[in-house]
């Protein structure tokens, strides 16, 4: 399975380097969005600034992505095109901050803090491209215990720790029982992640069938190759606290059966659970690994719920002039290829706003048809 | 000789069905001319053309409006093409390559980027891979990447894109 002669380019919407249009724009995220963005840019002459708070640009492609699925140098050549090639500056380990701070996976390793109304003074345009780190809870008894860790707060450990050891260490998980929740790509991520790091048993606990498993029943039967085990229609309803010397750790999770009802409104079969039926699994380590929402800075100032809903005149810009948004800071969590579009369409948006303003002539602008839900979802 | 000429090769065993390749595709030319398929399975996938060297599609077009051009490749022509009733090619083509619109221009197909490599850029999908899964490459060179991990994948796919077709190529007809 030799890797493609050729090389990933960011910049693949033009030819090469344009001459410099006197503009600059500033990209916060340097994940798939960001860097489709920072390359389309680049082709138009823009000077372009590429913020991220992680110590490498890739985003998840890096960081979340195990590296046997995407080869961490491939984005890594794409990245030093960008740089050295189209002039674009990486500023990584530089957090974009608002005064009403959130933390997220991944904070723990960015070192600078600089202020979103920073980079709107210094720059013609802004674009938000931070992604969807926020992780979903079950909300369900026990869920803060030692030992009870979100899909994410697993995986990115893993991917980064040999950026800075001294910050982060994996979760360490050989020989020990992992039960792992959900049945999505980071779900089967976590659970091949947790095989390879030895652990002795890996459980993958769905609440419907495989048959609805958003990863597709491939990937179970891979998981299962591996030495996993898969249980299904059965949904956590508590996390069960240790005792002695282990109170406060994980000490196993309780389920309870569900067998499937009606279809919801995307035609898959929801899961129902039967209340007395239940199953009390062991484990040392619980991972949830049921999704992350968009949480992205500034989401109210920049109105992001009518950018969602297509309020805004200008494709994919916010309330705030000329400071754009794309990719799953937008969406919730998507594909690298939804990204990819979105950081694009935006980019190309962006470029058009700031033309037309140049010459005072934004009336001008007609509306492109939105990216619909269904280029999207 | 046709083992020079380029096509267009997809390593099944190393795409992850992100979609990038598709998302490129429309962005440079509309409609996508490389679309993700999901087999009941799950896997995702993207179809396309293959510029085949004997190929159905330009057989089954009546209007002449797919042609093999001479540095090999399969071409449609739009104009002869608008308003076609019949879909002959899309019914044509064992691997699902060719794909209805419902626009104005009834079908798309790659062309492996005509425009861009006119300027001396390779086809969009394959820069922006991020998994280095497509290849660029003559005919030969896509012989070496056959690999078994990837007839496994490739056939998987088949089965899902014309499971009631046999998956060996078909032989020519009298
Ligand atoms: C475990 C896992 C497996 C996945 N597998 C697949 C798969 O197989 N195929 C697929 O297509 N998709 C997959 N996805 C989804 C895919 O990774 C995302 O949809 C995609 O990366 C989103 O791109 P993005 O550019 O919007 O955001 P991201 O890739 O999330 O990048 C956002 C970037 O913004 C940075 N950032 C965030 N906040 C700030 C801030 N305040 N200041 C500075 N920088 C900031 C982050 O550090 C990050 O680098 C997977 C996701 C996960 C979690």
């Amino acid at each position: 399975m030799p890797i493609s002669g050729t090389p990933m380019n960011f910049a693949f919407a033009g030819a090469g380097p344009a001459r410099g249009n006197g503009r600059s724009v500033a990209i916060i995220g340097a994940g798939p969005s960001g860097l489709a963005a920072a390359g389309f840019l680049s082709c138009l002459g823009y000077q372009v600034d590429v913020y991220d708070k992680l110590p490498k640009p890739g985003g998840l492609m890096v960081f979340g992505i195990p590296a046997e699925r995407i080869p961490a140098e491939r984005i890594a050549q794409g990245v030093a095109t960008l740089a050295n090639r189209y002039g674009v500056r990486f500023h990584p380990g530089t957090k974009v901050c608002d005064r009403r701070q959130t933390d997220d996976t991944g904070d723990e390793l960015s070192t600078r803090c600089i202020d979103l109304d920073e980079l709107v003074r210094g720059h013609d345009a802004v674009m938000l491209c931070t992604g969807s780190w926020k992780p979903r809870t079950l909300n369900i008894p026990g869920e803060d215990l030692r030992g009870v860790y979100t899909g994410l707060a697993f995986l990115f450990p893993i991917r980064a720790a040999q950026y800075d050891k001294s910050r982060m260490r994996e979760i360490d998980v050989a020989n020990k029982n992992v039960v792992v929740v959900g049945a999505g790509f980071s779900a089967i991520d976590v659970a091949h992640g947790a095989l390879g790091q030895g652990a002795a048993r890996v459980s993958l606990v769905y609440r419907r069938t495989r048959r609805e498993a958003p990863c597709g029943s491939h990937e179970i039967e891979q998981f299962e190759a591996a030495g996993g085990h898969w249980l299904e229609l059965v949904t956590p309803i508590r996390v069960l606290d240790g005792e002695g010397e282990n109170l406060g750790r994980v000490a196993g999770i309780e389920c309870i059966q569900c067998h499937l009802g009606e279809p919801d409104e995307d035609g898959r079969r929801s899961a129902v659970p039967d209340s007395c039926a239940k199953v009390v699994l062991p484990a040392d380590i619980v991972v949830t690994a049921i999704g992350e929402t968009a949480a992205p800075p500034f989401a109210e100032r920049l109105g992001l719920e009518s950018v969602r809903k297509n309020e805004i005149h200008w494709l994919q810009m916010t309330k705030l002039d000329g400071v754009f948004v794309a990719g799953d800071a937008l969406t919730g969590p998507s594909k690298i290829g939804k990204a990819v579009y979105s950081g694009l369409r935006a980019a190309q948006s962006l470029s058009r706003w700031l033309t037309l303003r140049a010459m005072s002539r934004e009336l001008e602008y007609r509306e492109d048809a939105p990216i619909s839900r269904e280029d999207l979802r | 000789m046709s083992a020079d000429e380029k096509i267009l090769f997809i390593d099944y065993s190393r795409c992850i069905g992100c979609e990038s390749c598709e998302s490129a595709c429309r962005f440079v030319h509309g409609q996508p001319r490389i679309n993700m398929t999901r087999t009941v399975g799950g896997i995702m996938a993207p179809v396309y053309c293959r510029h085949c060297e004997s190929a159905s599609c330009v057989k089954g077009c009546t209007r002449g409006a797919l042609m093999k051009a001479a540095d090999g490749m399969v071409l449609l022509n739009p104009v002869l093409c608008a308003g076609c009733e019949t879909k002959n090619c899309i019914l044509a083509c064992p691997f699902g390559g060719i794909f209805c619109t419902g626009l104005d221009d009834a079908v798309a197909k790659c062309d492996l980027c005509q425009h861009r490599r006119a300027m001396g850029m390779a086809p969009a999908c394959v820069e922006i891979c991020p998994c280095g899964a497509m290849h660029y490459v003559t005919r030969q060179e896509s012989l070496a990447l056959q690999t078994a991990e990837y007839e496994a994948a490739h056939r998987k796919v088949m089965e899902h894109v014309r499971p009631v077709l046999s998956p060996s190529p078909r032989k020519e007809r009298g």
